[in-house]
């Protein structure tokens, strides 16, 4: 082993690993609707998989946010009392401490739920934010010297919405500006704007398609720091499409028309903005007009 | 120039009264100053903030030029380690910062160095040229007098021919007194005042009158550095987009948004060189198979954003437009609170906690706490900062479905409803989309 690698790793054992799971618990996802017997798996390979992370260092972090319908939560850690701890078959106190406040938390959100008459989206871009929050708290009380590296594993069986693309956006620019890696495990739908997230911020998307075998699924690609992740095999990244759809028709297009003052995209050429209420000054398309005209009047 | 007596309201400081500094600093019941302390501290965190003004037009499409002086006086050693190299060092985080900040924009460099300009990057969008352009300058020989006039024309000359929906800005950094230039230097400014292409100048040494009257005439801001940090804050205000000139036309820009080529089943697209780096002789072009191609001729790019060299293209890809989005949706800033008026946590032994971060709220630190006017929830002095200057996007509007939902409805029933299908683009915090349709 030569200086350099040594010196990486070294610096790799010293540094503190976060990971913040985004869990999306909407009780109209695709596969609660299926068995809500369903939930609880996925739950429990969550709460292992977020285990395995803290097992893997002893100064790994770990924060899990639940996404539903309604709110935003964290289910671990929780600020104030402590859940009471008794070690049970000789597991490690910070296992079954993340396992037991997880469920008692998720279990309290779901009581005090509103009934969901319809079904609704979930607001994972907010719950990103959140994320974003408290990962940018956690940097800034690091000791001089430590390193951190964090992360955020997003993981949903939503579809996802276009109205929460600006918030989507910003969320993945602030991550790529702090160095925050997000990954997605997508259990249902392929999410073309996380997919976006994750090649901006050089996260690893997923999609899962068998569910049993989720937690083999999140162990093998998510577990892995994303430090070492080029010296794994894993999945190829998918070609991410980033042209821009228009706001008259909302079609993605090759060529299109931007406003110079609110950069909204239009596939056609309009005299007027449609979003900022700006009049263009009129280039190409008025000349020909007149040429027409003339035309016509020779004809006649 | 006598109306700048009227015009600049500004005070200058010797003409101010005596200021006891002191005593702001208050012991506190205990007789201790660290709650002062953490009062002034987070009064100039959120200072810098509370300034930015609101603004609903913009000039996002900027094309800027940096004029930096590289005359003798650049050589004194009063910024560390000298003025020059203390602005290249400056100016590296400014470029950065610049495109993160403004994708689609364009920016060049002009050195003043004995009483010539030379431009030294012409206008281009990537940072790359800028930051090696940079390190040559640093070891430059500082001589003689600069003339503002000489590097104001080489600016005007370039930027005259730029496209009228562009905002046209330069910024000249300035270390001497005294400039040396061929003619009236009045008849320059006339000019650009005509062109209106706003000038900023930020002086190192001490305030100038003719650089004062510059920016007054064509709208920029005018400052002079107290020390590096200062310099830096100064610098750092240009990063963002101006409001946009009255002169500035508005139009629609065609632009390409290249993809990946639609690959025959099976096959992998075939080996090709990019157009970015057939000439360039230093860096030369690899074979690959991926890259961005022109929607209208096909030819590759290794890089966005960029003009296409054989059509004349613009090619960006969404994210890029979406990355200026913030400056023109911003946060609206929320109110100023004491601690007492977070409501307690009784489900954990009444504790207060920030909304944001989950941080237990306690004095003295958190002795002020900022709560959103439409969420209604309470955010620390950190997440306020970290909302504001880099997430854009509230918290508790983008998490609790109520609010962004109720506010939608109520928008559309108060006719003010930006048409239905334009939604998938638009904020999706309803407060944000109500400034958009003022």
């Amino acid at each position: 082993m030569d200086a350099v690698e040594q010196a990486a790793t070294k610096e790799a054992e010293s540094s503190i690993d976060l990971l913040v799971i985004v869990l999306d618990t909407n009780p109209s996802q695709q596969f609660v609707r299926q068995s809500p017997q369903n939930l609880t798996q996925v739950l429990e390979s969550i709460i292992a998989f977020g285990n395995a992370h803290l097992m893997q260092k002893a100064q790994n972090q770990l924060a899990v946010i639940s996404c539903s319908h309604h709110s935003t939560d964290f289910l671990y850690p929780v600020p104030g009392r402590q859940v009471e701890l008794r070690q049970i078959d000789g597991q490690y106190e910070a296992f079954s401490l993340v396992e037991k406040t997880v469920k008692q938390q998720l279990g309290n959100i779901l009581m005090n739920a509103p009934r969901l008459s319809s079904p609704c989206e979930s607001l994972l871009a907010g719950s990103m934010t959140m994320a974003l929050c408290y990962i940018s708290r956690l940097q800034r009380n690091v000791a001089a010297g430590a390193k951190m590296h964090s992360r955020i594993l997003v993981v949903t069986g939503s579809n996802e919405c276009a109205s929460q693309y600006m918030t989507f956006m910003n969320v993945f620019f602030t991550a790529q500006k702090l160095g925050i890696v997000v990954d997605t495990c997508a259990l249902d739908k392929t999410l073309s704007l996380l997919q976006q997230g994750c090649d901006i911020t050089n996260g690893q998307f997923l999609k899962v398609t068998q569910l049993d075998g989720l937690l083999q699924y999140l162990l093998w690609v998510f577990l892995p720091a994303p430090q070492m992740r080029h010296k794994l095999v894993l999945p190829p990244p998918p070609k991410v499409d980033y042209r821009a759809s228009c706001f008259c028709h909302r079609e993605l297009i090759d060529i299109g028309y931007v406003c110079s003052v609110c950069l909204s995209v239009f596939c056609k050429y309009s005299p007027i903005c449609t979003t900022c209420h700006t009049i263009f000054k009129t280039p190409g398309p008025l000349p020909i007009k007149p040429k027409k005209k003339k035309k016509v009047e020779k004809q006649m | 120039m006598a109306d700048d007596e009227n015009e600049d309201q500004k005070e200058y400081r010797w003409e101010t009264g005596y200021e006891k500094t002191w005593e702001a600093i208050k012991e506190d019941d205990d007789g201790l100053l660290d709650s002062a302390i953490a009062e002034i501290i987070q009064k100039a965190k959120r200072k810098r903030q509370v300034q930015k003004a609101k603004q609903n037009r913009l000039g996002m499409m900027r094309h800027l030029f940096v004029v930096i002086d590289c005359s003798e006086s650049m050589s004194v050693p009063d910024l560390k380690p000298t003025r020059l190299l203390c602005t290249l060092k400056l100016l590296e985080i400014f470029i950065e910062e610049f495109f993160d900040q403004n994708p689609i924009s364009q920016l060049g460099i002009i050195a003043l160095k004995a009483k010539r300009a030379e431009k030294i990057t012409e206008l281009t969008g990537t940072a790359r040229v800028h930051l090696k352009a940079l390190e040559g300058l640093a070891n430059v020989t500082l001589t003689s007098e600069p003339s503002l006039q000489n590097g104001l024309d080489m600016a005007l000359k370039t930027l005259k021919v730029v496209p009228s929906h562009a905002s046209r800005e330069i910024v000249v950094i300035m270390g001497s007194l005294t400039t040396c230039d061929p003619v009236d230097i009045n008849l320059t400014i006339d000019e650009l005042v005509k062109e209106g292409i706003r000038c900023s100048v930020i002086s190192l040494s001490a305030e100038i009158h003719v650089c004062r009257y510059l920016t007054q005439k064509t709208l920029g801001t005018y400052g002079a550095v107290l020390d590096d940090a200062h310099f830096r804050d100064q610098l750092l205000s240009q990063v963002d987009p101006p409001p946009a000139a009255k002169t500035q036309h508005n139009s629609l820009i065609r632009m390409g948004f290249p993809h990946s080529k639609d690959e025959v089943e099976g096959k992998d697209a075939p080996l090709s060189m990019c157009m970015c780096h057939v000439d360039n002789l230093d860096e030369p072009s690899e074979l690959c198979t991926t890259g961005h191609h022109c929607p209208q001729c096909k030819s590759k790019y290794c890089e966005l954003p960029v003009e296409c060299q054989s059509c004349g293209l613009t090619l960006v890809s969404a994210p890029h437009l979406a990355r200026s989005y913030h400056h023109l949706f911003p946060v609206p800033n929320y109110e100023e609170l004491s601690m007492e008026s977070v409501p307690q946590l009784s489900e954990c032994d009444g504790i207060r906690k920030c909304y944001g971060c989950q941080k237990v709220l306690s004095a003295p630190h958190d002795k002020m706490v900022f709560k959103c006017s439409h969420c209604k929830q309470f955010y620390c002095i950190d997440c306020d900062i970290f909302i504001h200057e880099t997430l854009h996007a509230c918290v508790g509007c983008n998490t609790i479905p109520g609010v962004a939902g109720l506010i939608y409805q109520q928008q559309q029933q108060g006719g003010k409803t930006i048409a239905a299908e334009t939604h998938d683009m638009l904020p999706s915090t309803s407060k944000q989309q109500r400034q958009f349709s003022m």
